[in-house]
């Protein structure tokens, strides 16, 4: 079932592979970035702030999705190649002092290099097995971080410089929202693209049957390899904005608790979709947003609450939401969009 | 040389006391091939239970213990009924992300009706410590690595003898042709999920009564899935013997190897060993080897 | 088609329940003169065992300045505190905003958040006040002060003590370190590493441990074949009873070795992990007095703690809060007094300066008989001196002795 508008054929190649394919979608796209990069003129700091999260969040699980979703490979330690990237950043920057477009660069190489090695696993071994060494692979960069104290201060954590390019610094909430979204609307954009090309379709192969995929000429160690490059590389840069735009960091700010959000995010979003990790990665920033601004309200307005209640609430709802949405949506909220979009093209004949 | 003792009798009975919980794993593997990373947190929250029932109710210990074994019935049932059941047949990221998930809901469920971080349970065990050789061990740990000898017994007489663990064997050979015997699958799997869930409050206690409950126990459980992975993920007999395994590589990294690497080795030597096993010999000492086919 | 509608109400009750919650979390409107502190409570998460005592007693002392002390320096305090759930992310949004809301100062319960904070309260000039502290805060000294003692001090402080009053051989004792594996236990290894020579130490064994570590007896066995003297342990309460209860296995008592504890650990659920038997005789520091004691201010933390919180009775955590609130509201009317209330209401950099310079580097006060005097010295930017000498007798916390210098 393709999903065009009614009425629209495709005549050609070039056609049906279009990422944009009608006129009203590009308008929609070119109104729907304006209004993102015309975002600083019209909102605060505060909203400022939390759509960078946001942004960085987004960039990280492009990656963990384009691992998990279109290759089917099980990883749970996104948050340590994350680490990963935010520390190389801050050390290139801060001890040797390299310009931050190198830094960022070479930030999410380190991640990839580091992804590679604890991608050696994936060939022997899938699933669940997968699963354990990418947590594995998580707590022993951890444990490095914070053993390492001469290159990483350890425990006390880093102080990281103000990113500059050329003569723009960027130090305030609103230089790093042009700069996080720039990023961000880059890697979606590749993301969307890698989809159809060989390397998408070959990621889709190997998810669906690596056995039959590797019968048909797919090379699964290569291609395994790239995708936990792409998915590092990409937690890597995210890792690297993290850094600069927190300007302090330690190891404690990447649990292993966040990396289960980050799973959740993408399956709540949507597997193997360019747009669920949008919708994941936003619904679940958004949730924690509310949680933290309405904690001194409730405190306050039902004394009559267990004591735990503040604490607890956050775990219990969102892994509640993660629970629900698995067994009754597991496709994502990206699935119910699209079909929303299918009946909202087909009405008034919607089945 | 009483160093040496020392450090291997302290690994022997940690790694028993590691070996119990992840007997709890195998079982629900076993059964139903459902990997369950929520483990740490059911051990989190069957101890926090006990210590609802004896510090908070204050009930004594022959009436706590049976209530906390009903409490693991009913919470594996549960779990079973609403979160696994409506997921059978899902691809396993599914069924892996549904575990993370109950597991963050019972961390947050902890945190809910037992908001302090630390709590402590009476003690069960006597205090003097035994010598043996010349090295010490306090009789906690070896009351916990003989109780997990019983369980592991019980447990593997039960799946080579009752006919409902060789049910559960069966289903974990083959779901349909056990549902071509007339046996309900459904059941087998909440049963499994139940004996799963007492293990893990046995282990719960017993780790508890030795150093208290907190959130560690959840980095416990994660400790554990180095038990799971180098004994083999289907094998009890495995779990038993990687157990000690790993509990005495952890003892002797931390005592002579500390000074040349960095400190803490013993923490991260769990990690470590998982990723030499899955590269080495994934399916562990144990395991049962998986022949895929198209 | 169950399952359709089931999505479709759930997605749609998120979204109610998030505007909800955003919508009803505005706070009202204030009118009059005030002076805004901030504040960064875990009251939340994996800290919430610290951080909700801390609001309570925040909140308790607030009432108690603006209703009985009419306010600092005339002003009424105004507390914009928010809950960081001990999440990074968030510390960062929340230092942000107070940038941005015209607070005046602002407080941190744990290392972990003001690290966090440091910063951009740095970058900004906000001057911050750290309750819990370790020595990254303030070295390089910048904007950020440190309201009790850290670790690193309390073993200056205990091991003063120790010299003085316990070790009565000649030569040098021998000391094992036990430490946390962050800032609690590395602050401790910087200061010893540096000083303990020159205090006339020797130190023989420093071990590392997790807070999530449920058997030390190899680390104990390492350290028991030194014959150390003195054995100092800097952690949090869940470890610190695993190791005095494995040390007592191997033999390592207090009456056979002294032992001292660090303030992170050496409160009542300490003794309530350990045993009674187990703790008998241990030393330990802490940075404030106890709630039985005979100082000025604790008869009106009492007071409030009982009419307001009385679930957090005994609790330490209420009363180091409660002492950062007279602090504050100190540091508040010196800056007030000196430059006078339309500096402070702009809250902007001037503003900030001024709290700093006429606030935070002009103290001089007792807290009340509560915690050690805070006072600025230039370069140095840890407000209290001194830590009180405590030992463990019969289950209690008692006090021995008078304030101890930590430096």
């Amino acid at each position: 079932m393709s999903s065009l508008p009614c009425g629209t054929r495709n005549y050609s190649y070039a056609e049906d592979m279009a990422i944009v394919r009608t006129k009203t979608q590009w308008a929609l796209i070119a109104a729907f970035l304006v209004l993102l990069f015309a975002g600083p003129l019209f909102l605060g700091n505060f909203w400022l702030n939390k759509i960078n999260l946001i942004g960085i969040t987004l960039i990280a699980a492009t990656g963990l999705n384009i691992l998990v979703g279109y290759c089917g490979q099980l990883s749970i330690g996104q948050v340590g190649f994350i680490a990963v990237g935010a520390y190389s950043s801050a050390i290139l920057t801060g001890k040797l002092g390299l310009p931050f477009p190198v830094s960022f660069i070479c930030s999410g190489l380190m991640a990839g290099i580091i992804g590679l090695v604890f991608a050696i696993p994936s060939v022997r071994v899938k699933g669940f097995y997968l699963a354990i060494t990418s947590i594995a692979a998580q707590f022993i960069i951890v444990w490095i971080i914070q053993k390492w104290t001469g290159l990483t201060g350890g425990t006390n954590g880093l102080t990281v410089p103000d990113a500059s390019i050329g003569s723009l610094v960027f130090n305030s909430q609103k230089s790093f929202f042009y700069l996080i979204i720039g990023v961000a609307v880059i890697c979606v954009f590749l993301a969307k693209n890698l989809a159809r090309t060989r390397v998408g379709r070959a990621f889709i192969a190997i998810r669906d049957n690596d056995l039959a995929a590797e019968v048909m000429g797919v090379n699964l160690f290569y291609y395994k390899m790239l995708a936990f490059f792409i998915g590092c590389f990409m937690a890597g840069i995210a890792g690297s904005l993290l850094a600069h735009w927190s300007v302090s960091i330690s190891p404690d700010n990447f649990s292993f608790s966040e990396s289960i959000l980050y799973v959740g995010m993408i399956i709540i979003g949507g597997l193997g979709t360019t747009l669920g990790p949008i919708l994941g990665v936003v619904l679940i920033r958004l949730l924690q947003v509310g949680v933290t601004q309405s904690t001194p309200w409730l405190q306050s307005a039902l004394p009559g609450m267990p004591n735990g209640f503040a604490t607890g609430i956050t775990p219990i709802l969102f892994g509640l939401i993660m629970v629900l949405f698995l067994i009754f949506e597991p496709r994502g909220l990206a699935h119910r969009w699209n079909l929303f979009k299918f009946s909202y093209r087909l009405w008034p004949f919607s089945y | 040389m009483t160093e040496l003792m020392q450090y291997i009798i302290t690994g022997l009975a940690v790694g028993m006391v590691y070996a119990l919980i992840a007997l709890g794993f195998a079982l629900i593997w076993k059964s139903t091939g459902v990997a369950n990373l929520a483990l740490g947190q059911l051990v989190l929250l069957c101890s926090w239970f006990t210590y609802g029932m004896m510090q908070q109710l204050h009930l004594p210990i022959w009436l706590a213990f049976p209530a906390v074994i009903v409490f693991a019935v009913g919470l594996g049932w549960v779990i079973e009924r609403f979160a696994l059941r409506p997921l059978i047949g899902q691809p396993i990221l599914s069924l892996i992300a549904v575990t993370l998930g109950i597991g963050y809901f019972m961390s947050g469920l902890v945190s809910f009706v037992w908001p302090q971080s630390i709590g402590a349970l009476p003690q069960i065990f006597p205090k003097n410590p035994l010598h043996i050789g010349g090295a010490v061990i306090s009789q906690e740990y070896v009351w916990a690595a003989g109780i997990s000898l019983l369980v592991f017994l019980l447990l593997s007489l039960f799946y080579k003898y009752h006919r409902m663990g060789i049910a559960m064997r069966a289903t974990a050979d083959d779901q349909m042709a056990v549902q071509a015997c007339g046996i309900p699958v459904t059941k087998i799997f909440s049963m499994s999920w139940m004996f799963a869930c007492v293990v893990a409050a046995v282990g719960g206690i017993l780790i508890s009564s030795i150093g208290g409950i907190s959130n560690g126990l959840l980095e416990t459980g994660l400790k554990t899935f180095s038990v799971v992975i180098l004994g083999g993920l289907d094998s009890f007999g495995g779990a038993m013997i990687a157990g000690p395994i790993i509990g005495v590589a952890k003892s002797l990294g931390t005592g002579y190897l500390t000074p040349y690497l960095w400190s803490e080795f013993g923490e991260v030597i769990h990690y470590i060993i998982i990723v030499i096993v899955v590269l080495v010999k994934p399916f562990g000492l144990f395991g049962e080897k998986r022949i895929e086919r198209i | 088609m169950k399952s359709k509608y089931a999505v479709f109400i759930l997605v749609l009750s998120l979204i109610s329940i998030l505007a909800l919650l955003i919508g009803c979390s505005s706070t009202p409107v204030t009118t009059g003169k005030e002076l805004k502190l901030g504040a960064i409570m875990p009251v939340t998460g994996p800290a919430a065992e610290k951080g909700k005592p801390g609001i309570d007693a925040l909140l308790d002392v607030t009432e108690y300045i603006n209703k009985e002390l009419k306010g600092a320096g005339g002003y009424q305090i105004k507390l914009d505190w928010k809950d960081s759930q001990y999440n990074a992310a968030n510390v960062n949004t929340i230092v942000t905003d107070f940038t941005n809301s015209g607070v005046l100062m602002f407080t941190a319960m744990s290392s972990f958040e003001m690290t966090n904070a440091m910063g951009i309260a740095n970058k900004a000039g906000l001057p911050g006040l750290a309750i819990f502290t370790s020595p990254n805060l303030y070295n390089p000294p910048a904007h950020i002060y440190g309201q009790m003692p850290d670790y690193g001090d309390d073993w200056v402080a205990f091991s003063n003590y120790y010299m003085q009053n316990i070790w009565k051989k000649s030569g040098k004792p021998k000391m094992a370190l036990a430490l946390l594996n962050n800032t609690t236990g590395s602050s401790v290894k910087d200061v010893a590493n540096a000083r303990a020579a020159a205090m006339g130490i020797e130190i023989v064994d420093i071990v590392d441990h997790s807070a999530t570590t449920i058997a030390e007896t190899d680390a104990l066995t390492r350290i028991k074949a030194k014959n150390p003297d003195v054995i100092f342990i800097s952690s949090t309460p869940q470890p610190t009873s695993v190791i005095l209860k494995n040390a007592k296995d191997l033999g390592l008592t207090p009456s056979t070795v002294t032992i001292g504890l660090a303030h992170a650990s050496f409160t009542k659920s300490l003794i309530d992990l350990a045993g009674k038997d187990v703790v008998e005789g241990v030393y330990g520091v802490y940075p404030t007095v106890t709630w039985d004691d005979t100082a000025p201010g604790i008869v009106k933390a009492k007071e409030y703690l009982m009419k307001n919180h009385s679930g957090d009775v005994d609790n330490m955590d209420y009363l180091s809060v409660w002492c950062t609130g007279l602090v504050s509201a100190e540091i508040l009317k010196n800056a007030v007094n000196a430059v006078g209330y339309d500096v402070l209401a702009k809250g902007d950099a001037n503003a900030w300066k001024a709290v700093e310079q006429s606030g935070f580097q002009k103290l001089n006060y007792n807290v009340a008989g509560i915690q050690g005097a805070v006072s600025y010295t230039a370069g140095d930017n840890r407000l209290a001196k001194s830590v009180k000498m405590y030992s463990i007798k019969s289950g209690k916390i008692t006090s021995i002795g008078d304030w101890v210098t930590a430096r």
